[in-house]
């Protein structure tokens, strides 16, 4: 089984991402970059299958700018066999993503695309969808459990209110969500590995896709900065602004 | 700032960092935190979990210098120092005795790689390898003295007391060695013993291969420290040890031909040192954003403000002089000793400058165990006599500028 693994480079989650101060979007210049966590586990998910002899290859996508070959060669030191980096130095939406994995997926034909359940940048949750309807497969979203068996998956997927396990026909295209499994540190031996592994450069136009923006972002500002609190002189007082102020009384 | 990356470093380097760094903030700053009291336990073994190393072995920083054919990481040479550089900072970030358990490693790695022969390598790479709790010591003190005693005076009466003297096919060592980093727990030993009386200790020196279980080999004690308690300092005895001919690495000139890798020594050491100032400046930075005095968070007041300006400074004034040091030894320059030296005595002094603003900014949970500052400042303050004093580095940076003044042999007292 061949499995397409796409990631994205995105802001690295443990940092405060601030907003430009014409609000035109959030500032990027000189911020730290890392693999987006789902995608981080859809890549675990990937080899770990190879690792259990199911996979044969497991080949990563990553659209973005030079920088996210970085993103692939993390991949490639968890395990990842080869890379795909397409260049794209201007954000790409999830629908030209989608474009841009189904012309992958025509050339390199693989039995299952894995991917996170969303990139924690824009939290768009399309791109997996998209793909599925743009190929006419079989798609399994939300997954926190996957198991192969008989050219057919069994995946757990995180539902509203509780656990819901589907089959779905292979080639299909899988989202991860958070517990799906805990991904593993690139270890230095594997990273220097890595160095050696292939990274193939590619551009939008190789694939013919237009990646020009169809959404205008109106305005991108930050959460209002929290109030100090107070302090109350009696309980009393504590019920009164609890019922008047915060309305939770 | 403080992790700026001015752009020079390799995407390997900027990976590695960012493992290590995981590794770190998952798994080792949770434990020290939360375990404490575990420095204080008087069973030394029982200080740092298996876990630690466990997960030093699973991001492969247990077994640098070990080449890759026997499974372990061939790092790009011209830039090792520096990568060395890297990780030993962001270990010591977590905890620096843990960093300097796993350096020691590294360490005698490298000399094994060198200088041990093949059937060697075969046997030992393996077993440190297929163990997570292996460690490695390299043992030069001795308990009268060590650089203090023999770097001024490169004559017969100044050398090391630990003899070998060959007998048949066998090495026999007599003598003693103290204040050994990994001394307690390791499992193989490189020893440096005197091996011609009649010459000086850069030409009388030889180092070799001693295996824990060897015969009238005997680790006496755990020396208990001040800091960087979570690596077991050891001292060690040897009464007719007989160490095979083959376990000879460097015969005489080994404080020379070995002694080429005691600059990146220095390189480590130094960056060591620059974690645990990192350290104490991020629990600062974050301490006085957090905390209120007299209704203002501590970073608003103007002398709180100035001695974080100063843990700043001094941190990126260690950080530049390391690079250009560890540049130096990555392209041999003929500076390399000098500046190695120069990195490692000003970390010692700045970072207690760091650690000494850290405690006072904390105010009294600063004194705090705890709290876990005052466990910052005795890292730093351990830094101040690890491989050297500072009045020894400072007495080899001016031997090394000025080798035919300061470097010449001054004579006996009479």
């Amino acid at each position: 089984m061949k499995i397409i693994v796409a990631a994205k480079m995105v802001t690295d989650p443990n940092i405060k991402v601030r907003a430009l101060s014409d609000g035109s979007g959030p500032d990027l210049a000189s911020v730290k970059m890392a693999m987006n966590p789902f995608d981080e586990i859809a890549v675990e998910e990937a080899v770990r299958l190879k690792e259990a002899g199911i996979a044969t290859e497991v080949v990563v996508v990553s659209i973005g700018p030079a920088k996210a070959t970085e993103t692939l060669r993390t991949a490639l030191a968890m395990g990842a066999d080869r890379g795909l980096l397409i260049r794209a130095d201007q954000p790409v939406e999830p629908l030209a993503v989608a474009k841009l994995l189904k012309a992958v997926v025509a050339k390199e034909s693989p039995d299952l695309v894995l991917t996170g359940k969303q990139a924690i940048d824009d939290d768009s949750n399309q791109t997996g969808q998209m793909l599925a309807a743009l190929l006419g497969w079989g798609q399994a979203t939300f997954a926190s459990k996957v198991t192969v068996a008989d050219g057919a998956l069994q995946v757990t997927r995180e539902v509203d209110g509780g656990l819901q396990t589907i089959s779905v026909r292979l080639p299909a295209v899988v989202t991860a969500d958070l517990r799906l499994k805990e991904p593993r540190y690139a270890s230095l031996p594997n990273i220097m590995k890595a160095k050696k592994k292939p990274i193939t450069e590619k551009t939008p136009e190789d694939y013919a896709v237009n990646v020009a923006p169809r959404l205008t972002v109106i305005r991108v500002e930050e959460p209002p900065a929290r109030q100090a609190g107070i302090k109350v002189a009696t309980v009393q007082e504590l019920f009164q602004r609890l019922h008047s102020e915060a309305g939770v009384l | 700032m403080i992790y700026a990356d001015d752009g020079s470093l390799s995407e390997e380097q900027r990976l590695m960092r960012e493992s290590c760094r995981s590794y770190i903030n998952d798994v080792v700053t949770p434990f020290i935190r939360t375990n404490w009291q575990r420095e204080w336990d008087m069973t030394p073994g029982e200080r740092l979990s298996p876990e630690i190393l466990q997960g030093a072995e699973e991001i492969g920083v247990r077994t640098l210098g070990v080449p890759e054919e026997f499974g372990g990481i061939d790092l790009e040479r011209e830039t090792e120092v520096r990568t060395f550089a890297l990780i030993s900072e962001e270990i010591a970030r977590g905890d620096s005795g843990l960093a300097d358990k796993l350096v020691q490693n590294w360490k005698v790695s490298i000399l094994l790689r060198e200088f041990a022969p093949k059937h060697l390598q075969e046997k030992w790479f393996p077993k440190l390898l297929e163990d997570p709790q292996f460690l490695l010591a390299h043992c030069l003190t001795e308990p009268r003295g060590a650089s203090d005693r023999w770097l001024p005076y490169n004559v017969p009466e100044a050398s090391m007391n630990t003899r070998a003297v060959l007998d048949g096919d066998h090495w026999v060592i007599n003598g003693r060695k103290q204040f050994i980093s990994n001394g307690y727990d390791a499992s193989l030993y490189v020893v440096y013993a005197n091996t011609n009386p009649k010459v000086g200790m850069l030409q009388g020196t030889s180092n070799f291969l001693v295996p824990r279980d060897t015969p009238g080999f005997t680790v006496t004690k755990c020396n208990e420290t001040m800091g960087c308690r979570f690596m077991n300092n050891g001292e060690l005895v040897f009464e007719d040890c007989r160490i095979p001919a083959d376990h000879l690495l460097v015969k005489d000139a080994a404080m020379g031909s070995a002694g080429q890798y005691f600059r990146a020594g220095k390189i480590i050491q130094a960056a060591k040192n620059l974690g645990v100032g990192v350290a104490c400046f991020e629990r600062t930075a974050d301490y006085v954003q957090n905390y209120v005095q007299g209704g203002r968070i501590l970073i608003k007041h103007q002398a709180v403000a100035i001695r974080l300006a100063d843990m700043a400074t001094r941190i990126e004034a260690v950080r530049a002089l390391i690079e250009r040091a560890s540049k130096a030894v990555d392209e041999a320059h003929p500076d390399a000793d000098i500046l190695c030296n120069m990195a490692k005595v000003y970390a010692s002094e700045e970072i207690m400058k760091v650690a000494t603003h850290a405690l006072e900014l904390h105010g009294g949970n600063g004194a705090m165990l705890e709290f876990g500052i005052e466990k910052l400042f005795r890292d730093a303050a351990i830094f101040l006599h690890m491989d050297a004093t500072v009045d020894v580095s400072n007495m080899k940076i001016i031997k090394n500028m000025f080798p035919k003044t300061a470097g010449k042999y001054a004579g006996p007292e009479e």
